[in-house]
């Protein structure tokens, strides 16, 4: 390295400690302002505090999944794979039995996801003739720390050591 | 739904019923025909209950064919649809949905005019009719397997198979069942699965496939519910067992002692001793290979099939013979008699058994006597036999669906199959194990025949009895 590279190295250096002190004394100063009352046209950038403070999830968002159920407690899911067939990922599997009524004739016993494949694409949600599936347990945080541990079962529920 | 213009004739005329004659000129695709179909399927749709998403025929369901093809039509039906009875028992794990069944009485017929066993019938009139069993009695013939595969809709469902899966997931491949002389051809229906996701089955419906020479469009009972008794307990490793303890040994190793111990033998000058009992399931290049290293080269002092017993021919497609290539066996030169144990257990130092895939403890008997006798034994077997513990090398072999190869059934007409599924673990078809042992006993007029299309271009060549037609 030669003295010349060496400067111009130092610059840099300096100019990003500069950008940096930048957005401090501009984020201070709208912050101060705002805590003596006065309003700036921009507000200071905020951080939120997680996991003690959450942001609000937009009601559109797609979340871990879940199966709505029948006034009876029952699933409304009749397990007829039509997720399975829509989705990209085929990290869905059910198991399907004969259901007691004889109107409904299908139901499932088992319905697993795979949520390490799983791309949160919705298109489960979407092909469900029954509304049965949605996206919308506001749940985002499941991560874990073995793979077989992201195959939770959905329906009969979150079981032993399978807990969302 | 078959109606098609007939230039001459008024009036649409039914394809199905219409005697077909010189210089008629038909007509499938005008608009007056694709009309009149529009509107019965119109009428058969009212009575149709929105069955699909839980329907197992959904996907190959004629109905959905047809609406795609003709309808596609909003439904201008504002009656409520009648209710009638969704899961009646008609037999022989058969379940009749009322609603479904749009009456076509293909059911009916074919218990009328194939097996003439008359259980079914259409009753009551008009609106009301139904189709049901005479008088509470089932249906209880070997082929009722059929109404499933024939009934246009979904109104007639195997309990086997119902719910297992979705009809568009199941991918199909070409085989043979094996269970009997006839040969019937068959579809094999798998699911390829999906990543990381453990199937229950393996094999999830048997299908009769058309073969007009053979079994024309149908199969029996034994031929459907067999392949799930085939697939159990297969054995997928090779096994050295010396004083009771297995060990876990790789092909070239199985097959090198295997055959050191027939070297050891022949090149005594005591070939004699060697016993070899094969099967006639094996297809046909096998048993011509079998018989070039056996018969030809090593001249082994006895060779026998060790075959399934004869069961009771049901006189339409079942055969008294339970396995599929004894015809085969024949047209190569084998006497397919079953072995004189006494004599292998007095004589024979080495027992090379190629155990069927139905052998197992039941009916082993005098084989065990024999087996418990022989000093060297090797069993090449696809399923658990019952002999394994008095083995000394065990070599798991392949389902005949598992194998390409051709075979030859009762009235000696030969098919040939691609291997419709995939052994399991390390199992290898028999043609495999017979060339390996060759390589290994480096006989002369064998080398070469290391692909199955040589194999079979030798085996035509010499008896062109094989050829498929």
């Amino acid at each position: 390295m030669t003295v010349k590279d060496g400067a111009r190295f130092a610059i840099e250096v300096l100019r990003g400690g500069l950008i940096t002190a930048r957005h401090f004394a501009v984020n201070m100063a709208r912050h101060s302002l705002r805590a003596i009352g006065i309003r700036t046209r921009r507000t200071g950038a905020v951080t939120i505090q997680y996991p003690e403070a959450r942001k609000q999830v937009p009601s559109r968002h797609r979340s871990l999944h879940r199966l709505l159920t029948r006034p009876d407690g029952r699933p409304r899911c009749v397990a007829c794979m039509l997720c399975l067939t829509v989705c990209p990922s085929e990290c869905i599997s059910v198991e399907a039995d004969e259901d007691p009524d004889p109107e409904i004739q299908k139901t499932p016993i088992r319905f697993e996801i795979d949520l390490s494949r799983c791309c949160f694409c919705g298109f489960c949600v979407e092909a469900c003739p029954e509304d049965a599936i949605r996206m919308d347990t506001g749940i985002l945080e499941w991560g874990r720390l073995g793979r077989d541990d992201l195959r939770i079962e959905i329906w009969p529920g979150p079981g032993p050591g399978r807990k969302i | 739904m078959c109606v098609v213009e007939i230039d001459g004739c008024p009036k649409l005329e039914l394809a199905c019923a219409t005697a077909v004659k010189d210089g008629m000129d038909v007509r499938t695709g005008t608009d007056r025909g694709c009309e009149a179909r529009r509107v019965v399927l119109e009428f058969l749709l009212a009575e149709h209950p929105l069955d699909c998403p839980v329907c197992d025929k959904a996907g190959e369901c004629r109905l959905q064919d047809y609406y795609q093809d003709h309808g596609l039509f909003a439904s201008r039906f504002n009656e409520a649809k009648t209710k009638r009875a969704k899961l009646v028992p008609i037999g022989k794990s058969l379940l009749l949905d009322r609603e479904r069944c749009i009456l076509c009485t293909r059911c009916v017929r074919f218990l009328e005019d194939i097996t003439r066993t008359h259980e079914l019938g259409v009753f009551e009139r008009g609106n009301r009719s139904e189709v049901g069993t005479r008088e509470d009695r089932e249906v209880a013939t070997n082929y009722a397997g059929n109404l499933v595969d024939l009934c246009p809709v979904g109104a007639i469902t195997d309990r086997e198979f119902r719910f297992s899966t979705r009809a568009w997931f199941l991918k199909r491949s070409a085989s043979f069942c094996p269970l009997c002389g006839r040969g019937c051809e068959i579809w094999i229906d798998q699911h390829p699965g999906f990543a990381r996701t453990v199937r229950s089955k393996r094999i999830y419906r048997v299908r009769p496939k058309e073969n007009p020479r053979r079994n024309g469009p149908w199969m029996c009972a034994a031929g459907r519910r067999g392949f799930a008794v085939l697939d159990s307990h297969r054995i997928d490793q090779i096994f050295r067992i010396k004083d009771g303890r297995r060990t876990i040994l790789t092909w070239d190793k199985g097959l090198h002692w295997a055959a050191l111990k027939l070297e050891e033998l022949s090149a005594k000058g005591h070939s004699g001793r060697i016993a070899v009992v094969l099967n006639s399931f094996l297809s046909n290049e096998e048993l011509f290979l079998a018989r070039r290293l056996f018969r030809d080269s090593l001249h082994v002092g006895s060779l026998a099939f060790l075959d399934p017993e004869p069961g009771i021919p049901d006189g339409f497609l079942l055969t008294s013979q339970r396995s599929s290539n004894r015809r085969g066996a024949r047209e190569l030169g084998f006497d397919p008699a079953p072995p004189d144990w006494d004599r292998i257990a007095e004589t024979a130092e080495l027992l090379l058994l190629f155990a069927h895939p139905l052998l197992d403890a039941a009916a082993k008997g005098p084989i065990e006597k024999a087996w418990n006798r022989v000093r060297t034994r090797i069993l090449v077997t696809p399923r658990e036999s019952g002999l394994e513990a008095g083995a000394d090398v065990i070599l798991p072999s392949a389902l005949p669906a598992e194998k390409p190869g051709s075979w030859t059934n009762i009235d000696g007409s030969s098919s040939a199959f691609e291997s419709a599924l995939e052994s399991p673990g390390e199992a290898l078809a028999e043609w495999r194990i017979l060339t390996g042992l060759a390589r290994e006993l480096r006989i002369d007029g064998m080398a070469g025949l290391e692909s199955i299309g040589r194999v079979r271009e030798d085996c035509l060549r010499m008896h062109p009895f094989f050829k498929v037609t």
